[in-house]
């Protein structure tokens, strides 16, 4: 147990990795998803064709085919992701403007793997919320962008809060896939180099890195119960 | 009929194999106020809905002030937001205070500034007697005056003609009078309107003409002292006999 | 060259042949041979031996499909049995992880360890190494056309990009040469990975063993060059009991003899390969 006293700035280091990656993805993949989901209500047929391709290739491939793709055909295309050193971000979160391209690729292969399933999400939001809402900002006028950003999203959105807070604490451990490839400063990048490379007991150092994605994960679950309580409460007064 | 706003020609629509709207002529002038009375099924719905084409209609054309209307897009949104719309279910953006139910058409569609919506809006809510109600929700608010609300909103966008789609078939009974009130007001008021109703007594002494419909089709039309005393058909006098009976 | 090792395997086998005509418990058929008492006359007279080796370390010891293992520290092993007159059917391969290694030898599990088995001071405190019979070093590879990099140094800059996998020694000694882990380390579970990394130009290098490293080499010779400096020495012993002066002499003996005539090169050319230089000179430590 020495290893907690003795590494713990390894522990943090990782967290916080995986904190950073999970955030960007999580604002990435909440972005995306609605525009996917905007495509997929869309009354533009090819439009609608792009976002079901979209959600049927990325929810029916695992997330490790996504980040090898990313991080092997990303570069064959001769992308390194750099677009992703975004000024001002990259001084906040440093992984992000290194040379080395991995925590981008990784970054972007969960963002597009969780793009569908938020997708997905907001279109059963979308789904819940009253066709007359729609019809009535159509019938003073409202375009279909105007329509959905003032009318349907603000709804949807909360009627998906649930279903997306799901979808984010999936996300949160599926980025521990990240470690594998090569973004070693994660917390699933910890016990490879505390319990590979210095030989700490695994147990420990699993239990550890266990901690550190509650850590994450339980506030959010907590956070869910409280907006379903409060909703609850909306819905029976 | 030159100074028609509203006119259908030969409207014809289907809903799968239901013939719904069979060869419906309509004219509405401007300033006229039409009641709409029929059995349930009868197509009067959709022919309120077909106007500003939150239903498509499969032949026929109409047309509003002078332009067949238009395909989805721009102008289709322009006219819309040309003709007042109001629902069964009210249909208020539960997520929005009343207040800003009234400005949203305003400033997004008519690019009015907040203030100049705001205080236009909170007149309308005045003259709907709910001023008091404007910063609520509309689920904190009893259907009658939500559908005040909703008929302030769709005010609040000068439209050239109103449309009505059984308003008060969802409200309590005791709130049915409220809501016919600010309608009778708007219709002394010079406002055209197409009104879906059942309710006879708006009819009568609130509309210019009764349109009677039955199974998609125009079977009479009226000024309303004529058509309530002397209907022609036999299927108008058996519909009055039922409605009136209660 | 060949007619003496010929020869060699020749008198082994008769010295075999004639211990079992002499019956298996007579004692002057090795005795003959090696000194009584010594451990060399005690697993002759048994006529089999138990080995330490991995059965996970391709190149020298990956158990195949014949549930025997198979490599470089398995055909060094053969020697030593060869000479000590026992058959390949009467080797026992025990496998023997990093951990265990130490344990076996005194616990005589095993009579000797041919396993990777770097020599150094921790681990003379508890058995004795013969050897080395093959000395291992971390070295750099890179794209061939790059001259930007020359040793573990080149990192410091904080600019070059290094592969190796995850787990690994090599990954945790190239760590000091690095200004910052984030920006420069990148860790795959299979080194392939990282030869398509360094050939896409995400990464400058690969570092891990020169064996390994020399592989990919061979296999790549147009995309890739090996910096052949390696910067650790980790020179592979036979680890057997503390203080048997006597047995790792004669290991030492064998192993020098097999070096000269060709014997080291077959096992070498057997397991190693051509992809691997073979070294000019082998110098035991005798101690």
């Amino acid at each position: 147990m020495e290893v907690f006293s003795d590494k713990l700035d390894v522990f943090w280091n990782g967290f916080l990795g995986t904190v950073q990656m999970c955030l960007l993805a999580a604002v990435g993949a909440l972005i995306l998803g609605a525009l996917v989901a905007v495509l997929r209500i869309s009354p533009i047929p090819p439009l609608r064709a792009v976002g079901t391709a979209y959600v049927t290739v990325f929810r029916n491939v695992p997330l490790t085919v996504v980040m090898f793709f990313a991080a092997f055909a990303l570069p064959l295309l001769g992308s390194d992701a750099s677009f992703l050193k975004i000024p001002g971000l990259r001084d906040v979160i440093k992984p992000l403007g290194t040379d080395l391209p991995y925590f981008r690729f990784a970054t972007i292969a969960l963002t597009l793997y969780t793009t569908a399933f938020v997708c997905e999400a907001l279109r059963s939001g979308i789904g819940a919320v009253p066709l007359g809402q729609a019809e009535a900002a159509r019938s003073l006028g409202l375009s279909f962008t105007q329509n959905l950003r003032h009318v349907v999203l603000p709804q949807a959105w909360k009627l998906a809060i649930v279903p997306l807070g799901s979808v984010i604490i999936a996300m949160v451990k599926n980025s521990a896939l990240a470690a594998a490839f090569g973004v070693i400063v994660t917390l699933m990048g910890v016990v490879d180099e505390l319990v590979s490379q210095q030989y700490y007991d695994a147990v420990p150092v699993f239990l550890g890195v266990a901690v550190g994605f509650l850590i994450l994960t339980i506030p959010l679950g907590l956070l869910l119960d409280m907006v379903e309580r409060s909703q609850k409460k909306v819905a029976t007064r | 009929m030159t100074d028609a706003l509203i006119t259908l020609d030969a409207v014809n629509k289907w809903f799968g194999k239901l013939h719904v709207l069979r060869d419906v002529n309509l004219s509405v002038a401007a300033g006229e106020v039409v009641v709409v009375i029929g059995p349930s099924g009868s197509g009067k719905s959709t022919l309120c809905r077909s106007i500003n084409r939150l239903e498509t209609i499969d032949s026929g054309t109409i047309t509003f002030d002078g332009r067949p209307l238009p395909a989805e897009g721009r102008a289709l949104a322009r006219l819309r937001a040309d003709v007042g719309m109001v629902f069964q279910s009210f249909n208020l953006f539960a997520h929005k205070t009343i207040l800003d139910n009234v400005t949203l058409g305003p400033t997004k569609v008519r690019r009015q500034s907040t203030a100049d919506a705001r205080a236009y809006g909170m007149e309308l809510l005045e003259r709907v007697g709910i001023a008091d109600q404007a910063g609520k929700h509309p689920a904190q608010l009893s259907g009658g005056q939500q559908q005040r609300a909703a008929i302030a909103r769709a005010l609040a966008m000068r439209p050239k003609a109103m449309l009505f789609d059984e308003p008060t078939s969802a409200l309590d009974p005791e709130m049915v009078g409220e809501v016919l009130e600010v309608m009778t007001g708007l219709a002394k008021g010079g406002m055209t309107m197409i009104v879906v109703t059942h309710e006879m007594g708006f009819a009568r002494h609130a509309a210019d003409r009764v349109v009677f419909m039955a199974d998609g089709q125009i079977v009479e039309q009226a000024p309303p002292a004529e058509f309530f005393a002397q209907p022609r058909t036999e299927r108008a006098r058996d519909f009055l006999g039922k409605v009136l009976s209660h | 060259m060949r007619l003496t090792r010929i020869a060699a395997v020749a008198v082994v086998a008769a010295l075999a042949l004639g211990a079992a005509a002499c019956g298996g418990d007579d004692d002057k058929s090795s005795s003959n041979k090696f000194p009584a008492g010594s451990t060399m006359a005690k697993l002759a007279d048994a006529g089999k031996i138990k080995i330490g080796t991995k059965f996970d370390q391709p190149l020298f010891g990956l158990k195949g499909l014949d549930g025997k293992p198979a490599g470089f520290d398995v055909e060094i092993a053969k020697i030593l049995t060869k000479e000590l007159g026992i058959k390949d059917d009467n080797i026992e391969w025990v496998e023997s992880p990093s951990k265990v290694r130490e344990d076996y030898i005194q616990q005589d599990k095993v009579s000797l360890v041919v396993a990777t088995y770097t020599i150094n001071d921790a681990r003379k405190e508890k058995v004795s190494f013969a050897g080395p019979y093959f000395t291992a070093g971390q070295d750099i590879l890179v794209r061939k056309d790059d001259d930007s990099i020359s040793g573990p140094e080149s990192f410091q800059a904080g600019d070059k990009k290094v592969c190796s996998v995850t787990g690994s020694t090599p990954a945790k000694n190239i760590e000091q040469y690095l200004k910052d882990k984030t920006a420069q380390l990148v860790l795959f579970d299979v080194y392939s990975k990282c030869l398509d990394a360094l050939k896409a130009k995400q990464v400058d290098a690969i570092t891990t063993d020169n064996v390994i490293l020399s592989g990919f080499q061979s296999q790549n010779p147009d995309a890739v060059k090996l910096l052949g400096q390696p910067f650790t020495r980790e020179p592979y012993g036979i680890g057997v009991k503390k203080d048997d002066k006597q047995f790792r002499d004669w290991i030492n003996d064998v192993l020098e003899a097999a070096f000269k005539d060709g014997r080291y090169k077959t096992a070498w050319d057997a397991t190693l390969g051509t992809n691997v230089k073979m070294p000019t000179a082998l110098t035991v430590q005798r101690y």
